[in-house]
């Protein structure tokens, strides 16, 4: 291996170790945290036909998704799939209404206390006292 | 050239159910490696043929920019022939991949809000996706390192006596 050669790579090796260093870095100082505790929020769903359906819950839960997985297990009503994807997991049915972008042209939006959200399901971190509503959005 | 597009989007789409591992990059280092800037072509005919099959959305405008971006890249280290040396390289673009793509969210957010509220967009989306570059970067470091080799040899092997090399 000719020393020019040999150089790049050890140059190529340290800029990705760097950035690999400096990414981790930024994430754990701003990744999306949550408080654990007891937390009263509620989630909402609004179907297409405009219908808004209102469930109350308090949960230990750090993230949306698992207060969704724990009001789909108590009983409620409220149901979801999704599929996962490289930011999370993507909803793509509540309470037996599809909304898969490529197929329906149409995708179910998050809101939280009524500003759209910053993240996903996965990822949106779960606060005392606010209201998380998934709106079925038909594509414009 | 349509041989190329259609190699790519194959094995994109044979690779769609894993969130990252992708080919395309290995592909458009490799195809600029031994065809020069004639790949050019072969981006802009992928970057169309995406955006008419999965329709012209936010994704789409992050490739009109990422994927020459590679070409360029490649065009500029293309004398080497190492291995391991392109697979730092494609890990890297990889990893920079989130950050590419934030640069639209930059613009959405400073339509509404002024460039702090700009920077807060891209910031907030590119930090949520750094889990996924990183494997965004193993996937593309791996795939090189593994195949560089006997896809190099294959196409050199096929270009031989065509004159299809690139300068």
């Amino acid at each position: 291996m000719e020393r020019s050669t040999k150089r790049m790579i050890i140059i190529a090796s340290v800029v990705l170790c760097v950035l690999i260093a400096v990414f981790a870095i930024v994430y754990k100082m701003n990744k999306p945290s949550a408080n654990a505790g007891s937390k009263d929020i509620v989630i909402e769903v609004t179907g297409s036909d405009g219908k808004s359906t209102e469930y109350d819950i308090s949960t230990d839960s750090q993230y949306l998704i698992e207060a969704m997985d724990e009001l789909a297990g108590n009983g409620s009503g409220f149901s979801y799939s999704g599929s996962d994807s490289e930011y999370g997991i993507v909803i793509e049915s509540i309470n037996g209404e599809k909304a898969i972008f490529d197929q329906d042209n149409a995708y179910w939006a998050l809101y939280v206390n009524g500003e759209y959200a910053q993240n996903g399901a996965g990822s949106q971190p779960v606060e005392s006292g606010s209201t998380y509503t998934w709106t079925y959005e038909a594509a414009k | 050239m349509g041989l190329m597009v259609a190699l790519i989007e194959a094995s994109k789409l044979a690779l769609s159910s894993i969130p990252n591992i992708e080919l395309t990059s290995f592909w458009i280092i490799m195809f600029t490696l031994f065809f020069g800037w004639k790949v050019i072509a072969v981006v802009i005919v992928f970057i169309l043929i995406e955006g008419a099959i999965y329709g012209i959305q936010l994704w789409w405008v992050m490739y009109l920019y990422a994927w020459p971006l590679l070409v360029l890249i490649t065009r500029i280290f293309r004398k080497n022939t190492s291995a391991v040396f392109w697979a730092f390289i494609s890990g890297i673009f990889g990893l920079c991949f989130g950050a590419l793509c934030s640069i639209p969210y930059f613009f959405i957010g400073m339509s509404t809000g002024g460039v702090t509220a700009g920077f807060r967009s891209a910031f907030t989306w590119w930090v949520a996706g750094i889990p996924w570059d990183f494997v965004h970067c193993a996937g593309n470091f791996i795939i090189m390192l593994i195949l560089y080799r006997p896809i190099s040899t294959a196409m050199k092997w096929m270009s031989q006596g065509d004159g299809v090399t690139g300068s």
